[in-house]
């Protein structure tokens, strides 16, 4: 966990994850608030604090009296947002670091082609 | 939610030392609240003046909605598990555990057997002769496996080892998770119990300076890393929590930054680094400290 | 997920016995010990006496001495340091097991007064048993000395108000002890101490003697244990009232 962020989002974000790699498939059940608790060492107010977040974004639906399931089309619209989310997150800070270091846009791209295609 | 500790202007004296002085906070049912501070804070007497082991000089108390002191109906379901708890003479662990569902309703034999097993704890040693470290998870044992509705841990772990701190944290989660309940944790390893917490409560000096639930205290304040004069640029007339500097690199504590300013920190080449609850309450505990001084100094600077 | 349940008060007579069952927790140091400690001098008096009598060459003079022994003495004393102890140590202990002053001490007197009643009772069985084995066959008096009473019955009193004095007298100190500590301790034996002399000094000055005399004299062994029971009940009350203001770390 990092200690600068509210827990709740990262436990949010680590459920995110999951379900855009796959781990936690569309329409499978979501372990429970106090699974989720134990397993992160965290109070079980803040992981239902983050899996509300999710439910409340509607990745999640609860089924009542059952549990919580990954809603499906849940995956594509959370890769829909990372992407959009991700210049802020990677690209910003890389550019930020390369003008630091001197490194030009020509030289970053050959650098991006160079490390990986993915 | 329901308020379980209601506390208003709350002072204890002893002498002339207020060792809490005219506090006044709630603690919700079935939340897990830290009670830090430093050493002589005045943790331990509040906590004795919640549990009517102290009797207060002046201000209210209510614990289940009555006053504590003396009240069987309210300290039946209340668990204090004190640090250098003492036993009766000639005891053994065994008598503990023999007679403590005598006084909790809630006790759970099987639970108190597997946390025996996960401390290994001698039970048929004199309790003069166990180590600091079995003399400690006899308490957490007994706070654990009584289930009381309210239980106190007034720091529960000295001479316990990193392995056996985790096993409590993790046991006292599980249970807590299956049987909610009310959890007040003393403690200044806050860095270990800071992601069992909901509610943080810290006292200085007898004062509450801090009453917040851990969420909003750990978004309130980061730490803006980078060369002084962007640093300066960047914090503005934000609060400054606190400074530190060395040629010309500052190092500045501020409050919690939303995800754009993140971004535009990051944007100016600052480095932002987390600051940890126990960083936190450090910093502000200082700063009540210093009082005006603090600032004073700054502004000469 | 099954919410800790708040429990209503358990009787005011279940919370008072629960404190005696605690007191009882480990019966090694309020059963079992001073029985071995109390055997143990028991069979050396004995052996003494019997060596005495095998080399005394007046028997009758050695006989006189067999009737007094003071070694049983200690089994009160020993109880008045388990009185200081169930105050002073058990208290704090219990506070954390949510039990209220009130509750602690009139368990703890309860415990007292069960201990006195059962520890009275063995000891004028073992007067009995002494009787009828013409004292242990070699006309020993262990049990049955003069100064504990004639009779079984006056000896059962005897033994009987003898504990209770000295477990609430021990219970009254250790509960200065726990309200004032080392300070409180020395001003109350300075107190007692002082109260003692300005006693002895107007029986003194008053010529008093020959009436004190005379006092115990009338009543005689058991009532003069009877009076004994007013300074118990002072002690007693004085315990209560100490207790209910104490705290664990004074």
């Amino acid at each position: 966990m990092d200690e600068s962020r509210p827990i709740f989002t990262q436990i949010a974000e680590q459920i995110e994850n999951d379900i855009i790699t796959g781990v936690m498939a569309e329409e499978s059940q979501v372990p429970s608030i106090n699974e989720i608790a134990v397993f992160y060492r965290i109070n079980p107010a803040t992981a239902l604090k983050g899996v509300n977040l999710l439910v409340d974004d509607g990745a999640i639906y609860k089924k009542r009296g059952i549990g919580m399931f990954v809603a499906s089309g849940a995956r594509e619209r959370l890769v829909q947002q990372r992407r959009e989310q991700f210049p802020v997150d990677f690209i910003r800070p890389l550019i930020a670091e390369a003008m630091k270091l001197g490194i030009t846009a020509d030289q970053l791209t050959a650098m991006l082609t160079k490390e990986g295609t993915p | 939610m329901t308020t379980i500790i209601e506390v208003s202007n709350l002072t204890k004296n002893f002498g002339k030392l207020a060792a809490v002085d005219n506090v006044s906070f709630s603690i919700e049912e079935n939340t897990i609240c830290g009670l830090l501070g430093r050493n002589g804070a005045g943790k331990t007497t509040l906590m004795q003046l919640l549990t009517g082991q102290q009797f207060a000089t002046s201000g209210d108390i209510n614990v289940f909605g009555q006053s504590p002191v003396e009240n069987a109906s309210v300290l039946q379901n209340i668990s204090f598990i004190k640090e250098s708890q003492r036993y009766p003479e000639d005891f053994r662990a065994k008598h503990v555990f023999k007679s403590a569902p005598w006084f909790f309703a809630n006790w759970d034999a099987d639970f108190a057997e597997r946390l025996i097993a996960d401390f290994r704890l001698p039970l048929d040693r004199k309790i003069k002769k166990l180590s600091r470290g079995q003399l400690s998870s006899i308490g957490v044992i007994v706070g654990l496996a009584s289930r009381a509705p309210l239980t106190f841990f007034d720091e529960p772990y000295l001479g316990l080892d990193a392995v056996a701190r985790q096993i409590f944290y993790d046991r006292l989660l599980e249970d807590y998770a299956e049987h909610p309940r009310t959890i007040v944790l003393s403690t200044h390893l806050i860095d270990e119990v800071a992601n069992l917490l909901e509610h943080v409560i810290v006292i200085d000096d007898g004062q509450i300076i801090i009453d917040e639930t851990a969420d909003e205290l750990r978004g309130s304040a980061t730490a803006v890393v980078g060369p002084s004069g962007a640093v300066d640029a960047f914090i503005g007339n934000r609060e400054v929590l606190h400074r530190d500097g060395i040629g010309g690199l500052a190092s500045v504590t501020i409050a919690g930054l939303t995800s754009t300013e993140r971004a535009d920190a990051a944007a100016s080449g600052l480095e932002l680094s987390p600051v940890s609850l126990q960083q936190l309450i450090i910093r502000r505990t200082n700063l009540t400290e210093l009082g005006g001084n603090e600032k004073e100094i700054e502004a000469r600077a | 997920m099954t919410t800790t349940t708040v429990h209503a008060p358990a009787t005011p007579m279940r919370r008072i016995l629960n404190i005696v069952r605690l007191h009882l927790a480990n019966p090694w140091t309020t059963i079992i010990l001073p029985w071995v400690i109390l055997g143990i001098i028991f069979a050396g008096t004995l052996a003494v006496w019997a060596l005495i009598l095998s080399v005394a060459s007046d028997t009758a003079d050695a006989r006189d001495g067999l009737q007094y022994s003071g070694s049983n003495f200690f089994i009160f004393v020993y109880m008045l340091v388990v009185a200081v102890q169930a105050i002073s140590i058990t208290f704090p202990f219990a506070l954390g097991f949510g039990v209220t002053r009130r509750d602690f001490y009139l368990g703890s007197a309860l415990t007292f007064v069960l201990l006195s009643a059962a520890y009275s009772v063995a000891l004028t069985i073992l007067s009995l048993i002494e009787e009828a084995t013409n004292g242990w066959g070699i006309g020993a008096q262990m049990f049955t000395t003069f100064y504990f009473g004639e009779t079984p019955a006056e000896r059962l009193l005897v033994f009987f108000l003898a504990f209770l004095f000295f477990f609430f007298v021990g219970a009254a100190a250790a509960s200065v002890w726990v309200r004032w500590k080392a300070t409180g301790l020395v001003m109350f034996f300075i107190i007692i101490g002082l109260g003692l002399i300005g006693l002895v000094a107007l029986i003194f000055f008053a010529q008093g003697w020959p009436a004190v005399g005379e006092f115990f004299a009338t009543a005689g062994l058991v009532g003069s244990m009877l009076w004994s029971l007013v300074i118990t009940a002072i002690a007693g009350v004085t315990g209560f009232f100490l207790m209910r203001r104490a705290t664990p770390t004074a």
